[in-house]
């Protein structure tokens, strides 16, 4: 625990993810520009919630507020039992680090550092500080997304898909609860990205995992447990597939 | 849309490029302009003090105080011209570096690397030629507020006349035009990559080297490891490690030179007039002496007196009997007067090898080396209480009865190196010269004789000054009382040291704005390798952010990584610039290990303030980042 000071005790609630009337507002040149407008959705655990809507509908920023990386302008927000609208940058950052998994659309991995390097810091920051522990689950991760041959790649000498495969196996290192993916399989093609939806249903299937996904990709919504539609920052449908309900 | 395709060109290019980079391009201005202005204004500090202090002319000889301090300043200078230099073109290659991937993107979308070549050169050229416009100015703004009223832009420093302007226009033209070929050079490199390892510019700044060798220090936690990480791996690594490295051994040895150089000029002083010593004369003589003492540090003439009026003389007698007094541990005898003398080198054989394997002897004739008033002082060799910096050793028992020692001063003009060959002709008789020694009695212009040779040539017998060497100051008292029995005067010669002690602190108080500036210089230079690296790496710095890291963690990675390289560099160049002050810079030198310490301490201090300071800064900027400032 000598990097992150503090872990928040998570209860087990039902609910992993509870947005009560969140809006979000940004000011862009001196104008107010509404993100999210009231929105109202519950994941639970467990499930996997896909949040679909054409580009600017506010996917992104749900994520960002799910994760604790923007505060609502209204709204109450519990994440995994934290109530996010009171807490503090340091709790959040200890929250996230131990508790959220992120997989971004443009990957987003340290440059400087390996797929594996990648994957263990994300260890580092959750607190867990036996290395040989780290470096043996860290190989297991890699192995998981078929990357243990490029283990020590920098990220740009690795494909875009080589790159999310990574991005997962890093959202899987701190074995966190809940999982976001945002737009996942935006920059791949078919066929890697076909590679990335099975490892997200393998996160599913074999880890229990909770997932919030973003995407524009049938694949993924597919899988999907509940499907929120948004549309211009508000919460335009929410659909339950069939094979759920039964 | 006129105006649109007008600007489609070099400079409209340069414009919008340098406007779309906002930060980043004030930054590398004001770095560059940074540099140039404090190397340009050091350097004019440099020429108005080598001006005021009356070491601007004829520095022909390689000896003495004078000498010491104005071959500091030189080398201050030169020292000083080096690291703005290399600041200048580190500045430069770092802001070209940075558009690599912006040079590959253009290159790969077809224009001709011809084009490509003249339009980043453009934009280089704009920022460079604007930042050595405004250093430059800037430069000239601080020194006439600096020395106003008394500006030195026209005198003549050494060889160099008209310094301060030649100083003023020779510095930013010289930087722009370092930086111009630093410029052109790595853009040509880059335009001569491939497009694809240009716009790959993550893998084209790391190091693959090193790769699959992560270091695991878990003492020092996974800050430290990311930083050893993010830092070992940075191609441009060993360059910056080069470059900070010999910024601060250069400034070190300026500041550790300062140092020693004030504490040896300050030990040659000590070493001719040590403490503890009485002068006992007759009171014109006493007064004449102590003017003749002090005319180091003050400009005010010496007054003409016969130094040999039969009334001035002390006897043998009188002087033995100052032997016998409780706590005079040596007695001194001089006598002591001023004289016309002049300089000669004695006719030589001078031998030269041709092109061949001839070898022409030429027989080089008698030079006069002109006639100066200079101090005349017969001394016992034996009982001599100065233990003098000198070239080749004081007087022995067996020297010539015609031999001398010259004073700093004359050294150069009258008495000429090698000693061998110089003589001087004072009273009608020819001496040898011997040696060259440091003295601040009559200003160094002085030659010391066997004290029988200069009694025998003026037919005294006597001395007309004692000087006692005592064991402590409380002996005064029982000197006094003798001296007065004599007719005598007695005093401690300890004011007349104090005095130019004073004068010598006071000279290196004003130089030492130089060391303190070439610091500022340095810090400056480690600011904006700090400043390029944390903004090239910033986006990782979010990424971390983003994934949970907390603001403490944030902070010691970028404490990490700003003051390890200092770290690395301090520990290679501190040594090797303390080296170099204590053998290399001056000769005989007096090192004192707390001022060593002190200049270790200072320097280690702001540099370490420095890195300090812009992990914070980009600490702080990091925490206003949000999840929507990261870059794809």
């Amino acid at each position: 625990m000598d990097d992150q000071d503090e872990e928040i005790e998570v209860s087990a609630p039902r609910l992993a993810v509870d947005f009560v009337g969140v809006s979000k507002e940004y000011v862009i040149d001196g104008k107010p520009v509404k993100a999210l407008s009231s929105i109202t959705f519950s994941v639970k655990e467990g499930e996997v919630a896909v949040i679909i809507g054409p580009s600017g509908a506010g996917k992104t920023t749900v994520l960002n507020v799910i994760a604790g990386l923007e505060m609502p302008s209204q709204g109450d927000v519990r994440v995994l039992g934290l109530d996010l609208t009171v807490s503090t940058e340091q709790s959040l950052s200890a929250f996230r680090s131990a508790n959220v998994g992120f997989i971004f659309q443009s990957y987003n991995l340290v440059s400087t550092l390996t797929a594996e390097e990648n994957v263990e810091l994300m260890m580092e920051l959750a607190g867990w500080s036996d290395s040989g522990r780290n470096e043996m689950l860290t190989a297991d991760l890699i192995g998981m997304v078929g990357l243990a041959d490029r283990a020590k790649h920098l990220p740009a000498q690795l494909s875009g898909g080589e790159q999310q495969r990574v991005a997962i196996a890093r959202a899987m290192a701190n074995d966190p609860p809940l999982i976001l993916a945002d737009e996942p399989t935006g920059n791949l093609d078919q066929k890697t990205g076909l590679e990335v939806v099975n490892l997200l249903a393998r996160l599913r299937q074999e880890k229990g995992k909770t997932l919030v996904i973003t995407t524009h990709d049938d694949r993924i919504v597919s899988m999907a447990d509940v499907i929120y539609r948004l549309e211009n920052g508000g919460l335009e449908s929410v659909d339950r597939p069939v094979r759920v309900r039964s | 849309m006129e105006v649109w395709r007008a600007l489609i060109g070099p400079l409209g290019f340069a414009v919008r490029s340098l406007q779309c980079r906002g930060f980043h391009s004030y930054l590398a201005f004001l770095g560059l302009t940074l540099t140039v202005s404090t190397t340009t204004f050091l350097l004019l500090l440099g020429q108005d003090l080598a001006s005021r202090l009356g070491v601007d002319s004829s520095m022909r000889s390689t000896f003495g105080i004078s000498w010491l301090i104005f071959a500091y300043l030189v080398l201050a200078l030169a020292l000083i011209s080096i690291v703005g230099l290399l600041s200048t073109s580190y500045l430069v290659s770092s802001m070209i570096s940075q558009r690599m991937r912006d040079i590959g993107v253009i290159k790969a979308a077809g224009a001709l690397p011809r084009r490509l070549l003249a339009y980043v050169t453009f934009e280089a050229l704009l920022v460079i030629v604007s930042s050595c416009f405004v250093g430059g100015l800037s430069a000239l703004l601080i020194y006439s507020s600096w020395s106003w009223p008394n500006l030195s832009l026209f005198k003549q420093v050494g060889p160099v006349a008209n310094a301060g302007a030649t100083i003023l226009i020779a510095v930013p033209l010289i930087c722009l035009l370092l930086s111009y070929m630093v410029a052109s050079l790595r853009v040509k490199r880059i335009v001569g990559y491939s497009s694809v390892n240009a716009i790959s510019k993550q893998l084209s700044n790391l190091d693959l080297q090193t790769l699959g060798k992560p270091l695991r220090i878990n003492r020092l936690g996974s800050a430290f490891n990311l930083a050893t990480r993010n830092v070992s791996r940075d191609r441009g690594f060993n360059r910056t490690l080069l470059s900070v490295g010999i910024c601060i051994c250069l400034s070190m040895i300026v500041l550790a030179g300062a140092l020693v150089s004030a504490d040896t000029s300050a030990s040659y002083v000590l070493r001719a007039m040590p403490p503890n010593v009485m002068i006992v004369a007759n009171g014109n003589i006493y007064n004449q002496y102590v003017s003749l003492g002090t005319s180091f540090s003050r400009s005010a003439p010496i007054s003409p007196i016969d130094y040999t009026n039969a009334s001035y003389i002390i006897t043998p007698q009188n002087a033995s009997a100052f032997r016998s007094i409780p706590g005079v541990e040596t007695v001194d005898t001089r006598l002591i007067t001023m004289g016309s003398i002049t300089g000669y080198v004695k006719a030589h054989f001078a031998s030269n090898q041709d092109t061949g394997e001839n070898i022409n002897t030429q027989i080089i004739p008698e030079v006069d080396t002109g006639t100066t008033q200079a101090l005349i002082v017969g001394i016992n060799s034996t009982s001599a209480i100065g233990d003098w910096y000198t070239s080749n050793g004081f007087l022995q028992g067996a020297d010539a009865q015609y031999t001398m020692i010259a004073g700093d001063s004359l050294v150069g003009n009258i008495v000429q190196t090698p000693f061998n060959l110089s003589q001087v002709s004072a009273f009608g008789y020819r001496y040898d010269i011997k040696s060259a020694l440091v003295d601040p009695l009559n200003a160094g212009r002085v030659l010391y004789a066997p004290v029988q040779t200069v009694q025998r040539t003026l037919g005294v017998n006597g001395y007309n000054v004692l000087l006692l060497k005592v064991r402590d100051p409380s002996i005064l008292a029982a000197v006094s009382q003798m001296a007065s029995s004599f007719d005598l005067v007695a005093g401690s010669q300890d004011p007349v040291l104090n005095s130019n002690l004073a004068f010598l602190n006071n000279i290196w108080s004003y130089i030492f704005l130089i060391p303190i500036f070439a610091l500022v210089l340095t810090c400056g230079l480690l600011l904006s390798y700090l400043a390029t690296n944390f903004s090239r790496r910033f986006n990782d710095y979010v990424v971390l952010k983003v994934l949970g890291a907390n603001a403490w963690y944030r902070l010691r990675l970028l404490l990490w990584e700003a003051w390890g390289i200092l770290a690395i560099s301090m520990l290679i160049a501190i040594p090797v610039a303390w080296a170099i002050s204590i053998f290399f810079l001056v000769p005989d030198p007096s090192v004192s290990v707390a001022d060593l310490e002190l200049s270790t301490l200072v320097s280690a201090s702001a540099l370490s303030a420095v890195s300090v300071a812009s992990a914070l800064i980009y600490s702080r900027r990091l925490g206003f980042t949000t999840v929507k400032d990261l870059k794809p």
